[in-house]
């Protein structure tokens, strides 16, 4: 690593984590969550950075050096095919195999009772041993390879459970390497470590799937709420043991059915936000920050995110308000992103320009953002408008 | 007599070593390694099985 790279390193962490904490650094830092879009720049389809991690990381590290971003994340096609199919998961869509190679990976969420990867009565035996329910029961229902307890073995079985073990090691192992490398050849900073879910999130993506959760928390309440309570020591105990040992980086939380009209102000309040809440307060009194990736529009729950200690998250904008949210929350918290997808997809680089410069004077001149798009960016952002966005920010945002 | 409720298995343990112990009748040695040992490997596919549900 040479000592202009890490210096170029240093600086960028000095910049992106002092926004993180709500003050003023140099200049806006810039951090991106590139997906697909990192591949269409690297001239490689969607299925071969879905199937192939190295040219996966090939094409962050080429975003990287090309563009001028303070810290961005090693991969954000995470949905590896060596592992998911290494273990025959049911519920992706994988594109070159069941999709067309230039489509996206695809979650297919449980649609009925009877397709369901918990079922209604199953609540108290979740409750009693999540880890267990996971292992015995909720795995062989979601792999094509594992047979139910009490089936025969198979070798077919036995190759899944040491075939994923081992690329999930391999996996990780490559994001270290990554990291290592944006660090060395670019300067580049790692944007997060650790990965949190609210409780309530893996309910309906994982387990009983959103339609039949929407049912459950008016037929069986307390049962909802007793496994979401059953969850959140799980849900910490995974994030801490994935978080940056420095406390410089902030562990990240991926929210994307919390608002409306996924689910209503008054069954956030009671079904989703206690134990996310909770999870959040605990992790950063032990000295984390969480990256509260608000997808979609938060705005019906913007005066129970400003519940939350000061400085506890980076909360990102994708359809929120981001000057409601500034209002809101501003003086205590980091905002990010705030930069419309469809904008970098369909608008033209004066428009986003336009954009940039609108948010940063309405929520910037403080400190405490982080320019990006409202959300992770796929293959229809246009290059010209990335650049755009990044360009512009290094220019005019300045401190 | 009161019902107990059986002891919640906390995070980041699979198989508890109060379960794995009783598969030995004697622990010749030394039995605080043998736990210790026995409970860094038992993490191993406890963050295995909570990655896919989190992660994947």
């Amino acid at each position: 690593m040479s000592e202009e790279m890490e210096k170029l390193y240093q600086e960028r962490l000095k910049r992106y984590v002092t926004a993180m904490r709500n003050e003023k650094p140099d200049r806006i830092p810039i951090r991106p969550f590139a997906a697909e879009f990192a591949a269409k720049y690297a001239g490689y389809t969607n299925q071969e950075v879905t199937h192939d991690m190295d040219l996966a990381f090939a094409a962050i590290r080429k975003c990287a050096a090309d563009f001028n971003w303070d810290a961005t994340v090693g991969n954000m096609v995470y949905v590896w095919t060596g592992l998911v199919d290494g273990f025959g998961t049911k519920y992706y869509t994988i594109p070159g195999i069941d999709t067309p190679a230039d489509s996206a990976f695809q979650y297919v969420e449980p649609p009925d009772e009877e397709g369901a990867f918990m079922k209604e009565n199953e609540y108290d035996e979740l409750i009693r041993d999540p880890t267990g329910f996971l292992a015995n029961v909720w795995i062989p229902r979601v792999s094509r390879y594992v047979p139910p307890i009490g089936e025969p073995t198979t070798y077919e079985n036995n190759l899944a459970w040491l075939r994923s073990g081992m690329a999930m090691l391999t996996y990780y192992q490559g994001f270290g390497e990554q990291n290592a490398r944006l660090r060395a050849e670019s300067g580049t900073v790692s944007a997060i470590a650790g990965c949190l879910k609210a409780p309530f999130d893996i309910l309906a993506d994982k387990l009983r799937g959103y339609k039949l959760l929407c049912v459950d928390i008016h037929r069986q309440p307390e049962k909802v709420l007793a496994a979401c309570e059953a969850l959140r020591p799980h849900m910490m105990f995974n994030a801490l043991a994935g978080a940056d040992p420095e406390k410089n980086v902030p562990i990240s939380i991926w929210l994307h059915r919390g608002c409306v009209p996924f689910l209503s102000p008054d069954a956030f309040e009671k079904f989703h936000w206690p134990t996310l809440k909770q999870m959040i307060e605990e992790i950063w009194s032990q000295g984390w920050q969480i990256l509260f990736y608000a997808e979609g529009n938060w705005n019906g729950n913007l005066k129970y995110i400003a519940e939350l200690p000061e400085r506890s998250i980076i909360f990102q904008v994708d359809r929120t308000d981001i000057f409601a949210a500034h209002k809101e929350f501003g003086h205590k918290f980091c905002l990010s992103g705030g930069i419309p997808n469809d904008l970098l997809a369909f608008g033209t680089p004066d428009e986003v320009r336009s954009c940039c410069k609108k948010v940063i004077d309405g929520v910037a001149k403080d400190g405490g953002y982080i320019m990006d798009a409202g959300a992770i960016f796929q293959d229809d952002a246009k290059v010209e408008n990335v650049k755009a966005m990044t360009d512009f920010t290094v220019e005019y945002g300045v401190y | 007599m009161t019902e107990q409720k059986p002891k919640r298995i906390q995070p980041g343990v699979c198989i508890p070593w109060e379960e794995k112990r009783k598969e030995f009748a004697e622990i010749m040695g030394d039995e605080k390694i043998v736990q210790r040992i026995w409970e860094q490997v038992d993490l191993l596919p406890y963050l295995y099985i909570w990655a896919v549900l989190i992660q994947f």
